[in-house]
C-alpha cells in the first residue's frame, strides 16, 4: 500500500514537473520579455558562480594530472598526460563537476529564495499587483541557468586545463605552447561539441528543478528548507541521468 | 542603477571571455582537422589498412598535412583511402610519392606517411592515386621475432657446447698458459717484418728488371723486345733445322760407310781385316819383331865397336864435347 502511494506520488510529481516545464516554455515564448531581470539573474547565477567553479575546475585539473601521472609513468607514456587529461576534462569532468557545483549553489538558492517568497506570499502579492510572477521569477532564472552553465563550463575547462598544465610542470617541464598544442591536437569537434551541448540540458534541469521545488514549497519555513534540500539532491541526480543519456546519444551518433 | 551597469559590464566580460575561448578552441580543433582553408583530395589503395580509421593524420615527410577522410572497400583485396590534404602542400606532392600506413609512436594512432620519390614526376592532381607500400605490421614482425628467437636459442645452445669444449681442451689451455709463445710470436713477427722488408727490396729489384726488360736492356731484354734479334733467332732456328735435316742424310752416309767398313773388317781382304782377324799374321808379326830386336842388338854392338875403332874414335869424342858445351850455360 505504501509502495503504491509512493509510486502514485512519484508519478504525480513527474506530471506536475512536466506541466511546470510546459508552462515555462509557454511563458518563455510569449511576450513580454523580462530582459532586465534576465540579465540580473545571469549576473547572479553566472558571474557570481565563476570563482567557485573556477577554483573547482583548477583543482580538478591539477589533481587529475597528479593522480594520473604515476600510472602513465608505469606504462612509460607520461608524454600522453596532456592527451588524457584534456580528454577527461573536456568530455566529462569539466561539464559534470561544474554542473554539480552549479546545482549545489544555484538550485539550493533558487529553492530557498522562491520557497521563502512563496511562504511569505510575495508571489501571490505579485500576481495581485499585475506582474506575472512565473515570467518574472521562473523564466528568467531557468533561462539564465540554461545559458550560464555552458559559459561556466567553458571557463572551468580552460582553467582546469591550465591547472593540468601546472600539474604537469610540477614534475616535468613542458612549455605552455607544447601543452596546448598537444591538447588541441587531441581534441576533436566530437569531444567538444557534445560536451558543451549537454551542459545546456544540465543548466536547464538544475534551473527548472530548483524553481519547481521553490515555487511549489509549502508548510512554512520547514518547507523552505526541504525545498532547498530536495532541489539540490534531485538536480544533482538529474545531472547524472542526463549525462548517462548524453553519452548514449553521442555513442549512437558515432561521436564517441 | 550604476551598480546594475557595472554588473552588466562584468557579465558581458564574463560571457565574452567564454565565447572567445570557445571560438579559439573550435578554430584550433578545426584547423587540425582541416575544416578550414582550401584542401584537395587524393586517393591511395591498400590491401590491408591495419586499423586505420577516418580522422587519422596524414603526414608528408613527417609534416602534418591532412587527415583520412573516407575509407571505402573497392573489392575483396583492395581498400581505398581518401585523404584530404592542405592545398598549400599540393606543389610538393608528386604523382610517384609513396603512401604507407605507419604508427605514431609505438602505441600511438595509425598515420599515413607520404614519402617523396627521388625520381621526377608531375605534381599530383585532385583525386589522384598515390602509390602505396605495404607497411610491416605487428603480427608479421612478431612472427619474424619468434623465428629469430628460435635461432638465437639454437645458437646459444651451440655456443654453450663450444665454450665447454674450449674449457675442457688441455691443448688450448697449455697454449694459453705458455709464456714463451708471446716471445716466440714476437720473434716470428720480427722475422716476418724483416722478410717483408727483403721481399720489398726484391720486389724493387724485380721491378727494375722488369723495367729493363721492358726497355730492352740486357740480353733477355733484347730477346724480348728487339724485333731484329727475334728475326735472327728465327733464322738461326731455321738453319739449325736445316742442318739437322742435312745431318740426317750425313748420318745415313756415315752409317753406310760404317756398314761397309764393318763388312770389310770381318769379311773383306784388306789390311785391316788381315791385322784384326788373321791369326797367322800375328805370329808372323811376332817373328818379325823378334828378328828386329836381334838385328837392333847386333847393330848396337857394331856401333860400340865403331866407338873404339881408331878410325872413327875422333869423330865420337868431338860430338861428346859439343853436347857438353850446349848443356853448360
Amino acid at each position: 500500500m505504501k509502495i503504491a502511494t509512493s509510486i502514485r506520488s512519484f508519478l504525480s510529481e513527474t506530471g506536475s514537473v512536466a506541466r511546470f516545464v510546459y508552462r515555462y516554455l509557454q511563458e518563455l515564448l510569449s511576450p513580454r520579455y523580462e530582459v532586465r531581470q534576465f540579465i540580473r539573474q545571469c549576473f547572479i547565477i553566472g558571474y557570481n558562480s565563476l570563482p567557485l567553479i573556477g577554483v573547482t575546475g583548477f583543482i580538478m585539473g591539477l589533481v587529475l594530472t597528479m593522480q594520473l601521472r604515476p600510472t602513465l609513468l608505469t606504462y612509460g607514456v607520461v608524454s600522453k598526460l596532456p592527451v588524457m587529461v584534456s580528454l577527461a576534462i573536456v568530455r566529462e569532468i569539466g561539464p559534470v563537476i561544474s554542473a554539480l557545483i552549479f546545482a549545489g549553489k544555484i538550485s539550493s538558492s533558487m529553492g530557498a529564495e522562491l520557497g521563502s517568497m512563496k511562504v511569505t506570499e510575495q508571489i501571490d502579492a505579485m500576481e495581485v499587483s499585475g506582474t506575472n510572477p512565473f515570467k518574472y521569477l521562473i523564466v528568467t532564472r531557468v533561462l539564465a541557468a540554461t545559458l550560464m552553465l555552458p559559459v561556466l563550463t567553458i571557463m572551468s575547462d580552460a582553467i582546469g586545463l591550465y591547472g593540468s598544465y601546472l600539474g604537469v610542470n610540477i614534475r616535468d617541464h613542458t612549455s605552455l605552447n607544447l601543452y596546448f598544442f598537444e591538447v588541441f591536437n587531441t581534441l576533436h569537434f566530437g569531444d567538444v561539441l557534445p560536451a558543451i551541448i549537454k551542459t545546456f540540458f544540465f543548466g536547464f534541469a538544475i534551473g527548472i528543478i530548483g524553481c519547481y521545488k521553490g515555487y511549489n514549497s509549502s508548510k512554512g519555513t520547514e518547507g523552505v528548507g526541504r525545498a532547498a534540500n530536495s532541489a539540490v539532491v534531485i538536480s544533482s541526480v538529474a545531472v547524472f541521468i542526463i549525462d548517462l543519456l548524453a553519452v548514449q546519444i553521442t555513442d549512437v551518433l558515432g561521436l564517441n | 542603477m550604476a551598480k546594475d551597469t557595472l554588473n552588466n559590464v562584468k557579465l558581458g566580460l564574463f560571457i565574452s571571455v567564454a565565447l572567445v575561448i570557445v571560438i579559439i578552441s573550435l578554430y584550433l580543433i578545426g584547423r587540425n582537422q582541416n575544416f578550414f582553408g582550401s584542401n584537395f583530395y587524393v586517393r591511395a589503395r591498400f590491401a590491408n589498412i591495419n586499423g586505420l580509421i577516418t580522422g587519422n593524420n596524414v603526414r608528408f615527410s613527417g609534416i602534418q598535412v591532412g587527415v583520412v577522410d573516407k575509407i571505402k572497400v573497392i573489392d575483396d583485396t583492395t581498400v581505398e583511402v581518401v585523404l584530404v590534404i592542405d592545398k598549400n602542400m599540393q606543389p610538393y606532392i608528386h604523382q610517384n610519392s609513396i603512401a604507407a600506413i605507419g604508427n605514431d609512436g609505438l602505441m600511438g594512432n595509425k598515420v599515413i606517411n607520404i614519402t617523396p620519390n627521388k625520381l621526377s614526376s608531375p605534381v599530383i592532381v585532385e583525386g589522384g592515386l598515390l602509390y602505396t607500400r605495404k607497411a610491416p605490421y605487428t603480427d608479421e614482425m612478431m612472427e619474424k621475432l619468434s623465428s629469430t628467437n628460435n635461432n638465437v636459442e639454437v645458437l646459444s645452445f651451440k655456443l654453450v657446447n663450444t665454450v665447454d669444449q674450449l674449457n675442457n681442451s688441455k691443448a688450448l689451455w697449455r697454449i694459453l698458459n705458455d709464456t714463451t709463445i708471446p716471445v716466440n710470436l714476437k720473434v716470428s713477427i720480427n722475422n716476418i717484418k724483416e722478410a717483408s722488408v727483403k721481399i720489398n727490396e726484391l720486389t724493387d729489384v724485380i721491378h727494375d728488371i722488369a723495367r729493363d726488360l721492358h726497355e730492352g736492356k740486357g740480353t733477355a731484354g733484347m730477346l724480348l723486345t728487339d724485333e731484329k734479334a727475334a728475326a735472327d733467332i728465327k733464322q738461326a732456328i731455321e738453319n739449325i733445322d736445316k742442318a739437322s735435316k742435312e745431318s740426317v742424310t750425313a748420318i745415313a752416309a756415315i752409317d753406310s760407310v760404317v756398314q761397309q767398313l764393318h763388312q770389310d773388317m770381318f769379311y773383306g781382304k784388306g789390311a785391316i781385316h788381315t791385322m784384326l782377324r788373321d791369326t797367322q799374321f800375328v805370329s808372323r808379326l811376332n817373328n818379325s819383331m823378334v828378328n828386329i830386336e836381334k838385328g837392333t842388338a847386333a847393330f848396337s854392338q857394331d856401333m860400340e865397336a865403331l866407338k873404339h875403332n881408331v878410325l872413327t874414335r875422333g869423330y865420337f869424342k868431338k860430338e861428346a864435347k859439343k853436347l857438353k858445351e850446349t848443356k853448360k850455360p
